[in-house]
């Protein structure tokens, strides 16, 4: 494998958190709702990431991730779970690719629930779909030094410089679009 | 014999009346529908499809922006969950490694005996493995679970 000693891994203690196990259908149909209550975190998550394009930096955001998917979602159990169960049984059961368009009745008795309990208002329309401006604070990783020199010597050095002088060909190149 | 050549012969003649007259003139098909009407109902039939499959089109891509919306707000946690699993996975496969060839004399662990694969990068960087590489030292069904996937969903 290409993952040397030198490769500095997390720990399997530092991996370790409550991770969210519920069912994909399950994910899906409170994917809204997640994806906008914990719309900073996630942004600041996805954010580190696409700065580093290494996972190893962004373990604690990824773990705040989590602990905030897991609180919607607790917090979803606790006052509007029979709502919640109905709406995701029909997107799980309705059709192949967990779509919502089958389930238009239990998703308004669910999105009624959230807003009159929880006063959370399913975003609107294809919100995580646009580009939403996202405000951090925290600082961008240094970029990669520069000049960027070569770090091993050029294995076919240039030739040595010629000193005969080089006339124009005469009768101009063989090909005729060419510049001599 | 005689007899028979002595009766009157019946000459091949007309039937009374004579023939009918040959058709030779030409029958065209019955016309339905003149070449502008024709024209105008292939437009009229074809508008009118084009609405419907408007209508059609519109509503499947509203639902795959909100399918789409829905899966881009669930991103970021499986993002994480999944880095989780990737991390630990290649430290599993690094000590394996390490306990695989602790026996080989001048093997250096992600190195062909101390020669680096990637000769320009960081120390520290850490390059994503090919896929039998990090399936390496995993039981083959699960290489093969995860290689087949796709005939399985």
């Amino acid at each position: 494998m290409v993952v040397t000693e030198d490769v500095e891994l997390p720990e399997f203690e530092d991996l370790k958190t409550k991770e969210v196990k519920v069912s994909a259908a399950t994910l899906i149909t409170a994917g809204p709702y997640i994806g906008k209550q914990c719309e900073v975190i996630n942004n600041e998550f996805m954010l580190c990431r696409q700065e580093h394009g290494d996972p190893r930096p962004c373990l604690a955001l990824g773990k705040q991730v989590t602990a905030c998917t897991m609180e919607v979602l607790r917090r979803m159990k606790k006052y509007c779970l029979e709502e919640f169960k109905q709406h995701a049984n029909c997107v799980d059961k309705s059709s192949g690719d967990y779509s919502f368009r089958h389930c238009r009745k239990t998703q308004s008795v669910f999105d009624f629930c959230m807003e009159d309990r929880l006063c959370v208002r399913r975003p609107e329309f294809g919100y995580f779909t646009r580009g939403r401006v996202h405000s951090s604070n925290s600082k961008a990783p240094p970029p990669p030094p520069c000049p960027c020199h070569p770090k091993v010597e050029d294995a076919t050095p240039e030739l040595p410089e010629c000193k005969k002088p080089y006339k124009k060909p005469r009768f101009g190149g063989r090909i005729y679009w060419s510049l001599e | 014999m005689a007899d028979a050549f002595s009766l009157a012969r019946k000459q091949d003649l007309p039937p009374p009346g004579g023939y009918k007259p040959i058709p030779f003139k030409r029958i065209p098909a019955k016309t339905y529908f003149s070449g502008y009407a024709m024209f105008a109902g292939y437009i009229g039939v074809t508008a009118a499809a084009m609405y419907l499959y408007s209508i059609n089109y519109k509503q499947i891509k509203r639902d795959q922006i909100e399918m789409r919306s829905a899966k881009m707000a669930i991103y970021p946690m499986l993002l994480a969950e999944r880095d989780r699993a990737y991390l630990k996975q290649l430290r599993k496969n690094r000590d394996a490694e390490t306990e695989l060839m602790c026996n080989v004399p001048g093997w250096e662990v992600g190195t062909y005996y101390g020669e680096p694969v990637y000769k320009l990068l960081p120390e520290d960087a850490l390059v994503d493995p090919i896929f039998h590489e990090y399936y390496a030292h995993s039981s083959s069904w699960d290489w093969h679970q995860r290689a087949y996937l796709k005939l399985r969903s």
